[in-house]
């Protein structure tokens, strides 16, 4: 299966960015996608925090071990990629 | 034998209709060319502009005007202009002269569209003259860079820039486009010259001309106020089809055409004027805030002219005003952030005192905008100037083919408005966008934006060096800082004081 195209919305940044994800990708995995262009460019890091997905609309995350391929996710759909406190 | 006054055989002058007895009317006018939804023609000939001019004096002042242009730049071609300038401002010739020199020219057509098709003979004769102005500007606005050219490789994007798929050209192109190259007479006269002429560069112009004199562009001054004076006449060419529209029962569509063009211009300025006022223009010349010029110059102004004509504020009127508050700003970032890929150098415009300007015009600006631009500082004075440039594309607008972008931080304002069209999936910046797309969506349904493109597989290789190459950008041309980050150095000063501290 080939790679899909995301719009990454990443939280603190100015501007839609296009991602590449693997059907086999977790939701932690497409959330490094999306935080490589974004955390550390424009958006600061938040150590002690997860990076959660969800589906632009949505008001739930997806599971962070979901694939990409399990959330149904279509090609240049918009993801939120948000902060959650890490939980100890 | 004593002369008639002008204004005694003006109107006879230009009355130039008579009935088609070979032809039909409508071959003679194709409806499609012409735009005349119906109305007949006596209707049409009761058109009249308000700012009249026979040719012998049009003959007379333009050449008045282009001695005058010419003799300024004459005169300065000695001076050192290019050498002292600051650089911002450099970039704001080279930014102005790519996005609108063959924009002018295209602008010819438009008008000698309406030369031939307009019903109304009064609009004819006016976009007679409005065809020779535009030739005027797209000439000087050729020539004036051109002394530039073996200087500055840039410059020489005042002629290629439409020639390429460089994506600000492509945003331009599709606005030209659909605003007057692909119109008839009667959406021409109100899509470019009411909406965006009357509404926009009309101002524009004589705001760029006194920045331009404030940055001691003579020549450049010089030049943007004498294309201004031939703007300011066959802007008003679209002004008298409103009233006619109306009394025929057209009112929505006038009212539609007039919204979509408004909104298109819009988001074209947002990313050339906004940046060039609130970032580009060296502080101390900064007379206004691009909020300031917009609602003084734009929005009062226009508001009155839409309603004394009979028409209703746009619907998206509300959401526009909120826009003037942050939608600059993003594009600004945007073009700074992926300078390699526009034809000038941005000037990032974030020193600590321009910051503090920024501050006090907009306020909250450094709890937003400031915190993307402290993550960029921090990267630059860290020697990580690779974390400065971009390695994907953005997101752009299948409307008007710019950045999706709004207010960061966490206000965090961005959302890709989205719309599922025949099968196919589409990405707006705006409702307003959204909004021109659908009135009209077979006319854009197949055009792809640089982002379908790369993912289409017509840019190759597929990465930032593949996609230079498909915008004709090649080494010393590609944007870079415009005062090579000279600017960081008040930064490091601070963190030294800090560290001493």
């Amino acid at each position: 299966m080939s790679a899909i195209p995301l719009v990454s919305n990443f939280q603190g940044d100015f501007v839609l960015q296009l991602i590449v994800v693997e059907p086999g990708f977790t939701m932690d995995q497409v959330a490094e996608a999306a935080a490589y262009h974004s955390v550390g460019r424009r958006v600061a890091s938040r150590p002690g925090n997860a990076m959660r997905v969800r589906r632009q609309g949505s008001e739930t995350f997806f599971p962070r071990n979901m694939t990409v391929a399990e959330s149904h996710l279509q090609p240049m759909q918009c993801v939120e990629v948000m902060w959650e406190p890490e939980k100890n | 034998m004593a002369k008639l006054n002008r204004m005694d055989w003006y109107d006879l002058a230009r009355t130039t209709n008579w009935t088609p007895k070979y032809v039909k009317e409508s071959e003679l006018f194709p409806p499609e060319l012409s735009g005349d939804m119906g109305i007949p023609m006596s209707v049409w000939e009761t058109y009249d502009e308000p700012y009249k001019q026979t040719y012998p004096e049009y003959v007379k002042i333009q050449r008045e005007k282009d001695s005058a242009a010419y003799s300024v730049k004459a005169a300065l071609q000695r001076s050192k202009m290019l050498e002292n300038a600051d650089p911002g401002w450099i970039s704001v010739l080279k930014e102005h002269y790519g996005a609108i020199a063959r924009a002018e020219y295209a602008a010819a057509s438009a008008e000698a569209r309406m030369a031939r098709f307009a019903k109304a003979p009064g609009q004819r004769n006016m976009a007679t003259l409005g065809m020779l102005d535009e030739i005027r500007h797209g000439q000087i606005q050729l020539y004036f860079p051109h002394e530039y050219v073996a200087k500055d490789r840039q410059f020489d994007w005042a002629f290629k820039a439409y020639d390429t798929n460089e994506w600000a050209a492509i945003a331009a192109r599709h606005m030209f486009d659909n605003m007057m190259n692909a119109r008839d007479a009667v959406g021409i006269g109100l899509m470019l010259t009411f909406a965006f002429e009357t509404g926009f560069t009309n101002m524009q112009f004589l705001g760029l001309a006194a920045d331009a004199a404030e940055a001691g562009d003579w020549t450049f001054s010089s030049l943007i106020s004498s294309v201004q004076t031939d703007e300011s006449r066959h802007a008003q060419i679209g002004g008298p089809l409103v009233p006619i529209l109306i009394s025929q029962g057209k009112k929505e569509a006038a009212q539609r055409m007039i919204d979509i063009s408004f909104w298109r211009s819009w988001k074209l300025f947002s990313v050339l004027t906004g940046p060039i006022m609130d970032y580009y223009t060296p502080l101390a010349h900064r007379k206004q805030s691009f909020k300031e010029f917009m609602q003084e110059w734009i929005v009062g102004q226009f508001e009155r002219a839409i309603l004394d004509l009979g028409l209703d504020r746009p619907w998206y009127w509300d959401k526009f005003l909120e826009e003037l508050d942050y939608q600059h700003h993003g594009m600004h970032l945007g073009v700074w952030f992926w300078r390699p890929t526009v034809w000038w150098n941005p000037a990032a415009g974030v020193s600590p005192q321009e910051r503090e300007w920024l501050e006090e015009k907009y306020p909250g600006w450094n709890d937003t905008w400031g915190k993307c631009w402290d993550v960029i500082i921090d990267n630059l004075l860290a020697g990580k100037r690779e974390l400065t440039l971009p390695e994907t594309l953005p997101i752009v607008c299948n409307t008007c083919q710019l950045p999706i972008n709004a207010t960061p931080g966490d206000v965090w304002k961005v959302r890709d408005f989205q719309l599922e069209h025949k099968g196919r999936l589409y990405h707006f910046c705006s409702e307003g966008c959204k909004w021109c797309f659908e009135q009209e969506a077979d006319r854009y349904g197949r055009h792809l934006s640089v982002v379908d493109r790369f993912l289409a597989g017509m840019i190759q290789p597929m990465s930032l060096e593949g996609a230079l190459k498909y915008m004709n950008l090649a080494p010393g041309e590609m944007g870079d800082d415009a005062h090579g980050y000279a600017w960081l150095e008040a930064y490091r000063k601070k963190l030294v004081e800090k560290s001493a501290a």
